[in-house]
């Protein structure tokens, strides 16, 4: 155990300093493609949330048994395995939820940020801080999903989470399926610009 | 540019092999077709009596689906020379499915029956179409996007990485479709989709990179570092989950995971063109980098939009 | 070598424990998949025929399912309903009735298979095999379920798809016994948010509330703006009878299509007419059957 870390540390971690899809650049797809609305982007998250927790348990459970040479198959069992298991249980209890979110819920078996954080993470640390950092990524890949699908699904039909708030539709444009691009772009670069003002007015104060 | 000629030769070549055409038995028909929304034509081996062939009653026409009911021919018009005639129905047809037309008592023969439907390898080259342009799995159905803005920034790794994820896609979803058609069907273990998938879509991945390796060690140092970034494509997991739930057979799978492939190797070389001249431009400093990326790819994706209701067989 | 046998044992080991891990996922979960397709089905069933859980079904009603079989038997293709048997309260069992392709009666066979079990499609198959006899190929085509009150008929449930604008749409209808629409709802679709996703809208699946047989039998798309007064009608924007009265004149129109998803607003459309096209067809076949051999049904 290299390194100490707080359990909260570990969750801002992942929420903050290194979200999946603001910072990190990585499972892109369903911010993209399916984050119309923010009832999608909650369940796809929960998806995610427990495929990235449940692996990285099994895998920090697991590490002295896995072989180092197989590590990578190994991995990608264990990931197909869980998003099997999720997969299965949306479609048979939320068969409506699921039935939006089409193929993207069997993808997750594809998403780097799970692997990545099994190969960076996982494999050298404990059951509990593996459990704190898979929790942290996989509520940042929500938090992103949400964030996008809130604006989308404001901006485009005039409602959250179903609930009609505006009473009309401001521009139709963000819900058609190629506004995801333009979304997630955008907001990286709004991102980028808080960033590059909050760093400005530091310097500022220090000198 | 080699890399696309090349492309464009594999799929003629896929073409002329598959181009054997609709088979006949014995029979007066020689060839059918779909004519205008609401026309059969029939093509006759041997002239035959157009009188006898000018009513409707001698023929019986279904979609092969719904064998009982039959379709309405409002009338028939044979050519003056007898070789050909064409049916005229009550309403429009639906071309997509396979009809069957029997005749009776024409040519002498007693009863034959033909199935009329459109030609098989134009159907196969709109699988192809359909997934290199209509339905493109970057621009219109959003997947591979984290290889995807990896990759696209130079030509060169444009072209190579898409060139590795044709060649891996076309290998997996072969086996993949042995293994779904002969093993998971009958066995009813669909369940195990996924995992399957994935595993076998690793097991060409390091096949390749085996083979690779020993066979052209030159390929393999300026190919062989795409060979990692194939496996966290989601587009190589989608494709044979889209050949399960279609039911597709050898060819239309083939065609299918080829056009994924050039589909994806066109996004990428399209977005690294662009990629290339925008270091050149003046771009607003928060968007420089991925924001950009992203609003270029959601221009390619409207402008891919232009493509659907594309039918060309 | 050892190190050979190491790494087989252990990948043995995991891919042993992530089977079981998966078999059991599915065994649990595919029982409660199907128990909520079911009572999913049952919903859009009740709220087709206008009653749901504050007003639930009157116990004089009846529903019936009737399964629409393509039997072929040495290249000769006939076509077989199973449809429960007995008349009255107390059906029991079901008879598969074979008619060929001129609509003429070919033979009636009693199956035995419990109504729980008629609706899982292999021990439905089997039991029809086991009921006519071997070496003949049988495909199941779709299902419809006839609703009867107190011994009279009262709707048709359609069930159906067809390709829409991306993949296919799934609808169920219901038909009076005139063949008018009494009501339509999209099950599945994956057409696009915004644009042919649409069709899921009160809006758009109500324009073909109440449209008679007439006027189905040959019903297009309009691409016209929908008048302001229909939309708010169909979407239940006012009292009932207003609403009424405001659906009885658009009755004999076409279909107005979505704006920008004329293709998915056509296909809903063509699926419409051409399921109730043969389903009419068929059904008075059938029913001219049933009447001539006097066959034993409750519906």
């Amino acid at each position: 155990m290299a390194n100490e870390y707080s359990s909260f540390q570990l969750l801002a971690n992942g929420i903050l300093k290194e979200n999946p899809i603001f910072k990190l650049a990585l499972s892109m797809c369903p911010a993209v493609g399916i984050s119309t609305t923010v009832s999608n982007g909650v369940m796809l998250g929960i998806a995610v949330l427990f495929v990235q927790v449940f692996s990285s348990v099994t895998i920090s459970a697991l590490k002295n048994f896995i072989h180092p040479r197989i590590r990578i198959p190994t991995y990608t069992l264990t990931i197909a395995t869980w998003v099997t298991v999720i997969d299965l249980s949306l479609a048979a209890f939320f068969p409506g939820a699921y039935a939006k979110m089409g193929i993207f819920v069997k993808i997750i078996v594809a998403f780097a940020i799970i692997t990545m954080r099994l190969e960076m993470f996982a494999c050298k640390e404990d059951v509990s801080d593996s459990f704190w950092d898979g929790l942290g990524m996989g509520l940042g890949f929500m938090v992103g999903m949400v964030v996008i699908g809130f604006v989308r699904e404001l901006l485009g039909s005039g409602a959250v989470f179903g609930y009609d708030v505006l009473g009309f539709k401001p521009l139709l444009f963000f819900i058609l399926p190629s506004a995801g691009f333009f979304v997630v772009g955008l907001m990286m670069a709004f991102f980028n610009w808080i960033e590059a003002v909050y760093a400005a007015r530091k310097r500022e104060v220090k000198q | 540019m080699r890399v696309i000629q090349s492309f464009i030769l594999l799929i003629t070549a896929a073409c002329v092999l598959l181009s054997t055409g609709a088979a006949f038995g014995a029979g007066p028909v020689s060839s059918t077709a779909f004519g205008d929304e609401n026309e059969i034509i029939l093509k006759f081996s041997t002239p035959v009596d157009p009188q006898a062939a000018a009513a409707p009653e001698v023929y019986t026409v279904f979609e092969e689906a719904d064998p009982d009911i039959r379709l309405a021919i409002t009338g028939v018009e044979v050519a003056s020379d007898g070789t050909q005639a064409t049916l005229v129905f009550a309403d429009s047809l639906n071309t997509t499915q396979k009809h069957i037309v029997t005749t009776s008592g024409i040519g002498g023969v007693a009863s034959a029956s033909f199935s009329v439907a459109k030609s098989y390898l134009g159907y196969l080259i709109s699988i192809l179409i359909s997934a290199l342009l209509i339905n493109n799995f970057v621009f219109t159905k959003y997947l591979g996007l984290c290889v995807f803005f990896g990759t696209a920034k130079r030509k060169e790794t444009a072209k190579g990485m898409g060139v590795v994820f044709t060649i891996v896609i076309v290998v997996a979803c072969s086996m993949s479709w042995v293994l779904y058609q002969f093993v998971m069907k009958p066995f009813d273990l669909n369940y195990l989709q996924i995992v399957i998938f994935i595993g076998l879509t690793s097991l060409t991945v390091q096949a390749v990179d085996t083979i690779l390796r020993k066979v052209n060690p030159v390929l393999f140092k300026s190919f062989g570092v795409y060979l990692v970034l194939v496996i966290a494509n989601c587009i190589i997991i989608a494709v044979p989950l889209l050949m399960a739930s279609n039911e597709y057979n050898y060819f239309e799978t083939f065609m299918l995971s080829l056009g994924a492939g050039g589909g994806f190797l066109l996004a990428l070389y399209l977005m690294s063109s662009v990629s290339e001249r925008l270091e050149l431009a003046n771009i607003p400093p928060s968007f420089k980098g991925l924001p950009i990326a992203f609003i270029v790819a959601g221009q390619f994706a409207m402008a891919f939009l232009g493509f659907s209701g594309l039918q060309l067989f | 070598m050892s190190n050979i046998l190491t790494i087989i044992f252990r990948l043995t080991l995991s891919c042993l424990i992530a089977g079981t891990v998966m078999g059991t996922t599915f065994v649990f979960t595919n029982k409660a998949k199907k128990a909520n397709e079911h009572a999913r089905e049952e919903k859009v069933v009740y709220s087709l025929l206008g009653y749901s859980a504050e007003n639930p079904i009157p116990e004089s009603m009846g529903l019936y399912e009737v399964f629409r079989y393509v039997i072929t038997d040495a290249g000769q293709s006939s076509i077989g309903y199973l449809v429960p048997a007995g008349a009255g309260d107390h059906s029991e069992g079901f008879t598969f009735v074979r008619i060929d392709l001129e609509g003429k009666y070919m033979d009636s066979n009693p199956v035995t298979i419990s109504h729980e079990k008629v609706r899982e499609q292999k021990d439905r198959d089997v039991a029809i095999a086991a009921a006519i006899g071997g070496g003949k190929d049988i495909r199941f085509a779709d299902h419809t379920i006839i609703v009867t009150d107190s011994g009279s008929r009262l709707a048709y449930l359609l069930s159906g798809k067809f390709p829409g604008f991306k993949t296919s749409i799934h609808i169920m209808m219901a038909l009076d016994p005139t063949y008018s629409v009494l009501g339509l709802e999209i099950m599945e679709h994956e057409e696009d948010p915004g644009l042919g996703a649409e069709i899921e809208q009160d809006y758009f699946k109500n324009q073909f509330k109440h449209k008679p047989f007439e006027t189905i039998k040959s019903i297009e798309v309009a691409k016209a703006p929908l008048p302001p007064e229909y939309f708010d009608a169909m979407e239940g924007k006012v009292d009932e009878e207003a609403a009424i009265e405001v659906m009885k004149q658009y009755r004999d129109q076409d279909i107005y299509a979505l704006t920008g998803a004329t293709i998915s607003s056509a296909a809903v459309s063509n699926g419409v007419r051409s399921m109730t096209k043969k389903f009419a067809y068929r059904l008075d076949i059938l029913d001219r059957v049933i009447k001539e051999q006097q066959l034993q049904v409750p519906f």
